[in-house]
């Protein structure tokens, strides 16, 4: 029979639930008394075991994606890198290694070119890199060595590199370790330290394609923290490649052409606006930042008064100067100011209220009609279109052709030039324009701002007939195994203001700056006579912004005006359009222009030899060949 | 039998959603644990446990419609015929990882090992219900339900399988307390189990050895069996407070914890859901466990109350074995955690007896037939 539990019984039973309980209680705050040991107070360390264990999970670094020209050329591959790294493991005492390592260097005269961190008592703590990039001798002596260096091991990880150099620094920028603050700041989860990212150029801006996906690999270690096999392994995934609409051949030509003098140059195909070649000069190397720049490097690249680190072509503001003439002529004519045969007489200057403004021309161009003041630039009949336009119409025409405005260039740190108006005048300086201000803009000095990019835009706009276009410099994106991933197609961002007639005789004009009598492009006549074109010279000293190195300049007397050229060619359906602005050249005539000419030139001789295909990447820095493999 | 109105009402909805809560993060668990970054693994465990949660609910279901005096009539029936299986899986079972304890029904494998569990906490409470001893028990007294215990346990220590065989051994050793012992019998056998220790360690397999040494010492083997031990407070101990989130944990996506989705669950769900999930589960498993044994006090007869203190025991000590060996505190033993592991037999056992939990509680306040 069943037993009832009546009255008495449960009393003994009662006790031993007691005591049951208890246990219980106790042995399960036990298991949360060592959950809290393992996780709170060894957190960290724990944290720092399992990616850095006996058994070791070691992060593979993916192969950033190649960039190529729009030929196809390679202008950014990939190297291999050897790093020096200690992993701490049974090997605790990295200072002992350390100097280890120092004393046979130091027989070979070498040394180890990174301090050892200051470790203290911590048990555990992450793998540390001594060196970076280490030469082919090194990684010997690491190697012959092993046994007694350990915990010591060499790492291979892909580095950068960029075959173009100097020449293509400003368009695909550089790469580095992820900072603290980038990290701060990420929040998707997919960067971890000591990750490779973009830092500028394209390298930044593309950066979600480049990068690829990390892999991971299990090793065991044996105590000496070397390898003793491979358990697990994660095929890191290669970033995407990258086309660009850069014409490696334009690029190169217009770097020889300009790397002597400050300034930039942008060549654009005004049929869709394509950047074909962009460089900004003084550049710097980008194979530096390989495995880390060093602090020396750094602090020149960084306090160099010449900014080689800035791209002038896309961030670089200037007054357009005699360039901007085009502009103030199409508003002249599309509002019905003028006709092509309305005419002024230039005497040497032009007279508002008691004040003189000078032609460049001292002795005057006599009477000029429009066609004519284009050809020869003569700043007084562009005074009289200012004063007759005014400053709100004739910004309103600016910034149809796309001034005063981001042209929207996948480069990071575009500038958006300035084209004032009455109220931004007053908002900004409180102020009320002045009519002679307006006198000023209207040959391009004074508070105007254009940059490179916004005027070969807005000249290749004029050139084909009327669009003005997005600049595109990334044509598009493929998977390691060429199929297209996304394609970058032309956009167009808008037409300018201007009837068909109007935008022809404006090509007329500039087709008579390079080949009539008196123009002032002549430096871009050719036998087909096929180049139509501005030359312009702008009097304030290029970066602005910079105070220190406009007043170094002065004082050292080294100051000079800015020359400008800006062309298309051919006359009848372009294909080219070049802006040259070169810093302290001089004239615009014959500083500028001639490097616009070496860029035609090469660029229709090309064009004629059809039978051979686009000419492959002739010279490659030699500096980032040469540090392949040292 | 006549459907009596109050067993609705006195169903004990807590703890049957307890157990289903526990089951699910269980299962979300067992997803996370066979979640691979790489795709040459292909793991549908989930798929299947989820299968087994939906059988054991119906089994539990069928379970609390028979009053549990009425099947513990045939107790040492079904013990007789869980020990049967055991001479099956002796003679016929399927081994793997060197230890045979499966048996195919059906096209399923089957544990007996498990079910044994549960059955000879039946027996032993039909024993000692029918011989109380109100002065407490003497050893020779005992010897009859130990043999209830040292016949299975002989046979799972034979598979080999030391984990479950140890369970037994705990489950005999809680409910004889609980039934009362003699004080001088107490110290007795207190003196001879520690006799017994040096005798018992030369019966065991060398693997055995070497798990319980490693446990003394997993730094001196870390590549050998100290692994994993190490790799799982690795693995804990790298979840931190937060966690690292889940189907993120490293330790357990790049597999390196070993048996991740049956012995070491709860390195997984600690690493990915940190101190702060950890804790929320154990104090789940606190709750469940008391829970239990509020049952056990509340049973209308000391049979109920046995096999209630029985399942509350396999239950505790399971969760405390298995998350005390994973956290490092206690050797690696091959005791699965419960409704947490995968496995189709320690999960219908247990259900089974949770079944039994409710089958009690719903009839405690019903008066003898």
């Amino acid at each position: 029979m069943h037993r009832q539990l009546n009255g008495h019984e449960p009393g003994n039973f009662r006790k031993k639930f007691k005591i049951a309980f208890a246990i219980v209680s106790i042995m399960l705050s036990l298991l949360i008394i060592r959950m809290w040991h393992l996780q709170v107070i060894r957190g960290d360390e724990l944290t720092q075991r399992s990616e850095n264990n006996s058994v070791r999970l070691r992060k593979i670094k993916p192969l950033r994606g190649l960039i190529m020209d729009t030929n196809g050329h390679v202008m950014v591959d990939n190297q291999p890198s050897f790093d020096i790294v200690f992993v701490p493991n049974r090997a605790r005492n990295i200072h002992d290694v350390a100097s280890k390592l120092k004393n046979l260097l130091a027989a070979r005269d070498m040394a180890l070119s990174m301090d050892i961190p200051s470790i203290g008592k911590k048990r555990w703590f992450p793998s540390v890199k001594l060196e970076k990039n280490i030469s082919m001798e090194k990684l010997a002596i690491v190697e012959t060595h092993a046994t007694d260096l350990p915990g010591v091991t060499v790492e291979v990880v892909p580095i950068r590199k960029y075959l173009g150099g100097e020449m293509m620094a400003h368009i695909i920028g550089y790469t580095g370790e992820i900072s603290q603050e980038e990290l701060k700041k990420e929040t998707s989860g997919d960067f971890s330290v000591g990750d490779i990212v973009g830092k500028d150029g394209l390298e930044k801006y593309l950066d979600q394609y480049l990068k690829g996906k990390s892999g991971a690999e299990q090793i065991e270690v044996n105590v000496l923290g070397k390898e003793i096999k491979v358990i697990g392994k994660i095929e890191p995934v290669s970033g995407y490649n990258v086309v660009l609409t850069i014409d490696s051949l334009l690029q190169k030509i217009a770097w020889d052409a300009l790397k002597d003098k400050a300034g930039a140059v942008v060549v654009m195909d005004p049929r869709d606006g394509s950047v074909l070649a962009l460089v900004s000069s003084p550049s710097f190397d980008p194979n530096l930042f390989n495995g880390g720049i060093s602090f020396d490097d750094w602090e020149d690249l960084a306090n160099d008064p010449s900014h080689p680190m800035g791209n002038r072509a896309i961030s670089g503001q200037y007054p357009p100067g005699s360039t901007y003439k085009l502009f103030v002529a199409a508003a002249a004519l599309e509002e019905g100011l003028i006709t092509p045969d309305t005419s002024f007489t230039c005497n040497g200057s032009f007279e508002l209220g008691n004040r003189k403004y000078k032609c460049w021309q001292k002795h005057g161009h006599g009477r000029v009609n429009l066609h004519r003041a284009i050809v020869e630039s003569c700043d007084v009949y562009f005074y009289n279109l200012g004063k007759l336009i005014g400053v709100d119409k004739l910004a309103e025409y600016a910034r149809g052709f796309g001034l005063g405005q981001f042209t929207g260039i996948d480069l990071p740190r575009e500038k958006s030039g300035l084209i004032p108006t009455k109220q931004w005048k007053l908002s900004k300086f409180r102020e009320a324009w002045q009519m002679g201000e307006t006198i000023s803009i209207a040959i391009g000095q004074g508070f105007d701002l254009v940059t490179p990019i916004q005027l070969v835009n807005a000249y290749s706009a004029l050139a084909n007939g009327g669009t003005l276009y997005k600049p595109r410099i990334v044509k598009r994106i493929e998977t390691a195994d060429g199929r297209v991933l996304k394609a970058f197609e032309p956009e167009q961002k808008a037409s300018l203001p201007l009837s068909q007639k109007n935008i022809e005789i404006l090509q007329y004009g500039l087709w008579g700056v390079v080949n009539e009598n008196g123009g002032t492009g002549r430096a871009l006549m050719r036998k087909e006579a096929d180049v139509c074109g501005k030359t312009g010279t702008a009097q304030v000293v290029g970066l602005p912004d910079d105070e220190r190195a406009r007043k170094r300049k002065i004082i050292s007397a080294k100051f000079r005006d800015h020359a400008l050229f800006v062309c298309f060619a051919p006359y009848k359906n372009p294909e080219i359009a070049i802006v040259v602005i070169a810093e302290n050249a001089g004239h615009g005539g014959s500083a500028a222009a001639p490097i616009a000419r070496k860029i035609i030139d090469a660029y229709f001789e090309r064009k004629n030899s059809i039978h051979k295909k686009s000419q492959p990447l002739v010279a490659v820095n030699q500096r980032s060949q040469a540090g392949v493999y040292r | 039998m006549k459907f009596d109105r109050r067993l609705f009402f006195n169903f004990d909805w807590t703890l049957f959603f307890l157990i289903l809560i526990i089951s699910c993060i269980g299962l979300l668990n067992i997803y996370s644990a066979g979640y691979s970054l790489d795709n040459f693994r292909q793991e549908t465990l989930y798929i299947k446990q989820a299968q087994w949660i939906i059988i054991s609910l119906l089994l539990i279901g069928i379970i609390i419609c028979i009053d549990y005096r009425f099947i513990c009539r045939f107790a040492y029936v079904i013990y007789a015929v869980s020990i049967l299986l055991l001479i099956v899986v002796a003679l016929y079972g399927y081994a793997t990882h060197g230890s045979q304890r499966w048996i195919a029904i059906g096209g399923f494998f089957f544990q007996p090992s498990e079910l044994v569990k549960l059955t000879i906490i039946i027996a032993l409470a039909k024993y000692f219900d029918a011989h109380m001893i109100e002065r407490g028990y003497r050893l020779r007294e005992l010897l009859i339900p130990f043999c209830i215990v040292l016949i299975p346990f002989l046979f799972i220590l034979k598979q080999p399988d030391l984990g479950t065989a140890l369970i037994l051994i705990i489950l005999f050793l809680s409910m004889a307390f609980f039934i009362g012992i003699e004080w001088k019998s107490l110290m007795l056998a207190f003196a001879s189990g520690v006799l017994l220790v040096p005798i018992s360690w030369l019966l065991l397999k060398d693997y055995q050895k070497e798990r319980i040494m490693t446990f003394f010492d997993p730094e001196n083997d870390p590549l050998g069996s100290g692994y994993h031990i190490i790799q799982s407070i690795i693995a804990i101990g790298s979840g931190g407070i937060f966690g690292k989130g889940y189907l993120k944990g490293t330790q357990t996506q790049l597999k390196f914890l070993p048996v991740q989705q049956t012995d070491f669950v709860f390195s997984v769900f600690a690493e990915e859901w940190g101190f702060l999930g950890g804790l929320i589960l154990i104090i789940m498993f606190s709750v469940l466990i008391l829970w239990c044994l509020k049952i056990a006090l509340q049973s209308r007869d000391l049979l109920g109350m046995l096999i209630s203190f029985g399942i509350t025991m396999l239950i505790f000590w399971e969760v405390f074995i298995n998350v005390g060996m994973v956290l490092g505190i206690l050797p690696v033993v091959g005791i699965p955690m419960p409704f947490f592991s995968y496995g189709g037999s320690s999960m219908i056992v247990l259900m089974t007896a949770m079944g039994f939990l409710l089958n009690i509680s719903m009839r405690r306040f019903i008066l003898h037939p």
